[in-house]
Order: structure tokens, then sequence, then C-alpha cells
């Protein structure tokens, strides 16, 4: 037995537990009988509901959590992506500027320094290297952020700008003629050209940094399909989850339903069955009874009486025999044998029930009761105005019997009150003590349940009033306008004439 | 002296032949027919018209004390004694309530059965004295138990005399004549004692004159 639980216990093994199940672990698995133990029953137990349950919406609430930290994280980083996307631009326009206006103003300084009368100043040349050294500087500072798209013009900005620088230095080393005699040139055809060059140049890296910025857009709009993306993935997986979750919630809830439901209809089918073999246990032992009864009486009886009568015979024509003392002696064993057969037929079920019906049977009782034990036994039992059906004056009868027993044995009464009575097609019984009493409340013997059942299935009422010290009544009502045909089925054969013998 | 005829009912083959052999001992009776069941006895009653049916009180297919009153009722001179093992004054009561005359313990024939054939075929009731002792005892009982004084007292001496008489089985005519009275005043008589007692048919007076031992 100990290794069968222990199987039961720790086996994943299906097929293992339902073996086990079908065969001795049913009487000790669980306390019920064999029936309601299912296999499936066991492997439910065993996976206990409750902790699917937890895991269930456990990982649906994490789901959630997880999706509202992810979605606080993209948000976050968009929003942080895209400020430096702007930041950069801003940067990186600003340093174009820088450029642009470095060289709109060496232009302005190398122009001024052309048309001077005198030649260029010492402070005008530091100012067009003042301004080479801030775009150089402005321009590394560029090349760092530089994206692949913009080399090529950047690379070619760089050189027109470096072409710039040095056909500027080379105005700076003019002599006054040279410069007289060039200088217009020089400003409308190289310098001039080659400014518009630069500029345009600056435009473009200008646009293309522009580009970049509105691809950063682009970018956060991605990041932002993606959180889409995302969000819409654990909305479904949650309305997944939820919807798993719902289903096995509700098809556990249901499927427990079903036990609770089939377990309570089996335990109403096993009382009612329960009650129905006690009935009809009942019923048997009255049928044996009865039959034992008649047997002894017929049977035994009878053979006693014809000993008896030839015994006397005999003892007539035998007159100064040895054998008469003998013969005596036999009439005396058989006269006994007969008082005793008689007795305990009647013990067993008088037979005045059967041939008479139930008063005189009750008068019988009453007298024996009171012959045998002193109890006073007041019957009060009018005639019934009608037949009752066999099951009804059995019970009556039996609980009467079984209410004086009760009576002579623990309530040291010295007299008891039988009323029988009918009223409104019930039939209501009383049976009444001046003895002890008793806590009717805690003490229930066998006595009163067993008469308790045979009143219940006839559909009456038991009540049993005692406290101690104030006597016990005992009542119960029986119904009889209900004498249909389910009860008339259930009663005994009857016999057509009572009181004759089976032939 | 004509001879009793008697008829013998019983289902038990032993028990009739130990009843017949007890009968006929007797030179003044007459075993004329027996029978094993209700129904033959009747039968037998109507072909032999016997003067007393002895009967058990438990046969088959028509038991003594229906097989009684179709016999009582019909056969009126045959007077029917009733043999049983009970004596539950139910089983007596109805045996009476059918008409018969006696009623005899199956464990006391012996010494009952000459004399209660002898006194119902002269018209008088019978009873086992085991039967008489019982009811009295229980009526004795049942005085001690309600502290009743006894209703025997509540009759006039005329009263008991009359009583006697009837229980013994006599009709009003015949206990005017034993008497000397007229037959109403028998009849008056008659009714002011189941009044006083309480009673209402002839068995109940009968039983009542056995409890208090006025018959035998």
């Amino acid at each position: 037995m100990i290794l069968t639980v222990q199987v039961l216990r720790n086996d994943s093994n299906q097929a293992a537990t339902v073996f086990f199940a079908g065969q001795n672990t049913v009487s000790k698995g669980c306390h019920r009988p064999p029936v309601m133990c299912n296999p499936e029953e066991l492997h439910i137990m065993r996976r206990h509901p409750w902790l699917a349950l937890a895991g269930g919406f456990g990982g649906l609430l994490l789901i959630m959590a997880a999706a509202q930290l992810g979605t606080l994280f993209m948000i976050n980083g968009l929003r942080n992506s895209s400020h430096q996307a702007e930041q950069r631009f801003l940067e990186r326009s600003r340093i174009l500027e820088e450029i642009r206006s470095s060289i709109y103003l060496s232009g302005t300084v190398a122009r001024d320094s052309l048309l001077a009368p005198t030649g260029g100043a010492p402070s005008e040349l530091a100012e067009v290297n003042r301004l080479h050294q801030q775009t150089n500087a402005a321009l590394a500072e560029y090349r760092k952020s530089l994206e692949p798209e913009e080399s090529a013009p950047f690379a070619s900005l760089r050189s027109e700008i470096e072409g710039y620088w040095q056909v500027l230095n080379r105005t700076f080393a003019w002599t006054d003629s040279e410069r007289k005699q060039f200088r217009y040139e020089f400003f409308y055809s190289e310098l001039v050209p080659r400014r518009t060059a630069m500029l345009q140049i600056a435009d473009r890296v200008g646009q293309l940094n522009e580009r970049v910025l509105l691809r950063g857009d682009e970018q956060v709009a991605r990041l932002f399909e993606r959180l889409r993306m995302v969000l819409m993935g654990m909305l479904v997986l949650t309305l997944i989850g939820g919807l798993a979750l719902a289903v096995y919630t509700s098809v556990t809830i249901l499927r427990l339903q079903d036990q609770v439901r089939a377990r309570l209809e089996e335990n109403i089918e096993a009382k009612k069955s329960l009650r129905e073999l006690s009935a009809k246990l009942l019923r048997a032992q009255e049928e044996e009874r009865r039959a034992l009864s008649r047997e002894l009486h017929d049977e035994a009886g009878q053979s006693f009486s014809a000993i008896l009568l030839e015994t006397e015979n005999l003892l007539d024509t035998e007159h100064g025999s040895a054998a008469i003392p003998h013969l005596l002696s036999i009439r005396n064993l058989a006269q006994r044998g007969m008082a005793e057969t008689r007795n305990m037929a009647l013990l067993l079920r008088p037979s005045m029930l059967d041939d008479f019906g139930l008063v005189p049977a009750l008068n019988w009782q009453a007298k024996e009761t009171a012959k045998r034990t002193g109890l006073k036994v007041q019957m009060s039992a009018a005639e019934l105005p009608r037949d009752l059906p066999e099951e009804h004056k059995t019970c009556i009868y039996r609980v009467v019997q079984e209410a004086l027993n009760n009576v002579v044995r623990h309530a040291q009464a010295s007299a008891a009150h039988v009323r029988l009575q009918w009223q409104d097609e019930r039939i209501n019984l009383m049976v009444q003590d001046d003895g002890t009493g008793f806590d009717a409340e805690r003490v229930r013997g066998l006595g009163l349940l067993g008469m308790e059942e045979r009143v219940h299935h006839l559909g009456g009422v038991f009540t049993v009033d005692s406290h101690p010290g104030r006597g016990t009544l005992l009542t119960i009502q029986l119904p009889v306008a209900e004498l249909s045909a389910e009860v008339r089925d259930t009663k005994y054969e009857t016999n057509p004439h009572p009181i004759s013998r089976r032939s | 002296m004509k001879p009793i005829r008697i008829l013998l009912a019983d289902d038990h083959n032993l028990l009739r032949d130990g009843l017949r052999l007890l009968l006929e001992r007797q030179p003044d009776f007459t075993v004329v027919a027996e029978a094993s069941d209700g129904r033959e006895a009747v039968r037998m009653v109507e072909e032999h018209r016997p003067d007393v049916a002895v009967m058990d009180i438990a046969m088959p297919l028509l038991n003594g004390i229906e097989a009684t009153k179709q016999i009582v009722d019909r056969y009126p001179p045959t007077a029917v004694i009733m043999l049983s093992m009970h004596h539950d004054e139910s089983y007596i009561i109805r045996a009476l309530n059918a008409g018969a005359r006696g009623y005899l313990l199956k464990d006391s024939l012996k010494a009952d059965l000459i004399g209660a054939v002898k006194s119902v075929s002269q018209g008088h009731s019978y009873f086992s004295l085991k039967i008489r002792t019982l009811l009295q005892e229980d009526y004795f009982r049942q005085m001690a138990d309600k502290q009743k004084t006894d209703s025997l007292e509540l009759l006039t001496a005329r009263e008991s005399e009359i009583l006697q008489l009837a229980a013994e089985g006599r009709s009003n005519k015949d206990i005017a004549n034993l008497l000397n009275l007229s037959f109403h005043t028998v009849e008056t008589h008659r009714a002011h004692i189941l009044q006083k007692l309480n009673l209402h048919t002839v068995p109940e007076l009968i039983l009542y004159a056995v409890r208090k031992g006025i018959i035998h």
C-alpha cells in the first residue's frame, strides 16, 4: 500500500496512476467509495489548478508590466535621439555659417586691401590669416561628424577653400603697381567666382546637413513605427494570454462545477440507495420473521400438540403401567415445547398483526409487556376506520414495540401510555412514559434511529421529546392519504385468508 | 340415548387421528366426518349435519373463523368448538363473534375436549381452564391498574342471575321460563346489564362472564 501511495504522489505517468487507481489505492488514496474515484480526478488533484491559475495571472501581469516599461524606455530613447539630431543639425549649421562668414569677411578684407591706395597693411594680412585659421578649425570640426554622402562635396569645399586662401594670400605679396594693374581683374575674375563657388558648395553641404536632419526625423519615425509594432505585439500577446487564461479558468471552473455536481448527485444517489437498501432490509427481515413465526406455529406447534394428544391417549389406556411416569414426563415436555414455540412465534411477529390487524396486535403487545415486566401499559387504540397497508401496520407495531422496550430498559417508569389516533388522513401515535427521561438533543440510540428510519421511509414525522427527570414523549405522524399504488406495490403479499395456513 | 355426532376439522392428520381416538373412547360420541380444510369442513357439515364441529382455527383455503361463520349461518344446530394455540383475547373474541360456542387451547385438549363437546351440545359455552384463568387475571390486572370498583357490584342479584344464564348461552325465552319471569322483563334486565357493564354484544357478555369467573 505504501508503494502505491508513493506512486500516486510522485508519478507523472498517467498510465501507472490509472492502473493503480483502478486497483487497490482507491480505498486508501481517497476516502470515498470506489466509484467516485476516477483517474481524471486524481490527475486534476495532482496538478493543483490553483498553481496554473496563479501562473497564468502572474504571467499576464508580467507581460503587461514589461510592455509598459519597454514603452517608457522607447519613448525616452526617441525623445533623446530626436533631440540629438536637432542639436547636431544646429551645430553643423552654425559651423557652416561660420565658414561662410569667414570667407565672406576675408573677401571683404582682401577687397579693402586691394582697393587701398597704399599696399596691403600687415593688419589686414593678419586678419585674413586669422580667418583662414578659423575656417580651418571649423572645417576640422565639421569633419568630425561627417556623413558619408557629404564627403565628396565636403572634399571639394575644402580644396576650393584651400585654393581660395592661396589665391588670396598671393595678392598680399603684390607690389603697388601689380596691384594697380591686376586688382580689378583679380577681383572680378578670381575672387568673386571663387567665393561664389565656395558659397554654393557650402550651401550644398548645408542642404546635405538638412537632409541629415530629415533623415534623423525619418529615423525617429521609424523608431515610432517600431514602438507601435512592439506595442501592438504586446497587446496581441496580452490578449492571447488573457484569452488563454480566461479559457483555462472557465474550463477549470466548469469542470470543477461538473465534478461538484456529479459528486452531489452521487451522494444523493448513494443516500437514496442506502435508504432503499435499509427499507428493503427491513422488509426482508419482517418477511422472514413472519415466515419463521408461521412456520413455528404451524409446523412445530402442531407437532407438539399432536405429540401431546397421543401421549394423553396413551395415558388413558396404560392404567398402572410402568411407562406412566415417562408418559407424564413426555406430556410435560410437549406442553412446554408448545408454549415455548408459541411464545417464540409471537415474539418474532405476533400472528394477530396479520390475522386481525394492528389494534389487536398492539393490545397483545401492551398486555404482554405488562405481564412480563410489571409496567402499567395503557393502550388507547381506536379501531382504525380502514385497513392500513402492510408496511404502515408493521412500522407502527415495531415502533410501539421498540418504544415500550426502551421504556422498560432505560426509563425506570411505572406506567406508559400508548395512544393511536386517526386524524385527517394521518395516523398519530404517541408513546409516553413517566420515567427518568433523557437528553433527547444528544442521545440517539440505535433503537431511536431505527424507529426514525422506519417512519421516514413512509414519509412520516418522528419526534422525541424528553428531558432528564421529566419522562419521554415519543410522537409519530404517518400520512395515510398517499396510500397510492406506490406504497401498495411495496407491501407484502397478503394472505387472502390471514389465519389460514399455507397448504 | 342418541350419540353426539361430531365433525373433526384439522389439517394435521396426526392431530386429527389423536382427536378421533380421544373422542371415540366416549361411548356416546361418534365422529361422523373429518375435514382437512375450511371448505371441506363446511361441505361436511352440510352433508352430515353433525351436532358438534371441532375445528382448528388455522386451516388452509378457508380459516376456522370464516368456516365457523358460514356453518353457524347456514346450519345453526351445529355447535362449533374452536381449537387454537392462541390464548390472546383477539382470537377468542373473533371466534365468539363468528359464532363459536367453545374455545379450547391445544395444550389442554385431553382435559377439556370431552367436557366442551358435552357442554356445547347442550347449548352452553365452554372455555379451556387456562383461558378462563388468563382472562380473569387480565381483568384483575386492569382493575388494579385503573383502581376501579368491581363493575359486578353494580348489578342487582336478579341481574347477576340473568347474566350467568345469558352467558351460558340460554335464550331470553329459556331464562324467562327458568326464572318464572315474563319475556319482556328478561329483555329489560338484559339491556340494563349490558348498559351497566358497558358491553354491546353477546360474545362480549360471555367473555365478561368468563373473566369474572361467573361461568366455566
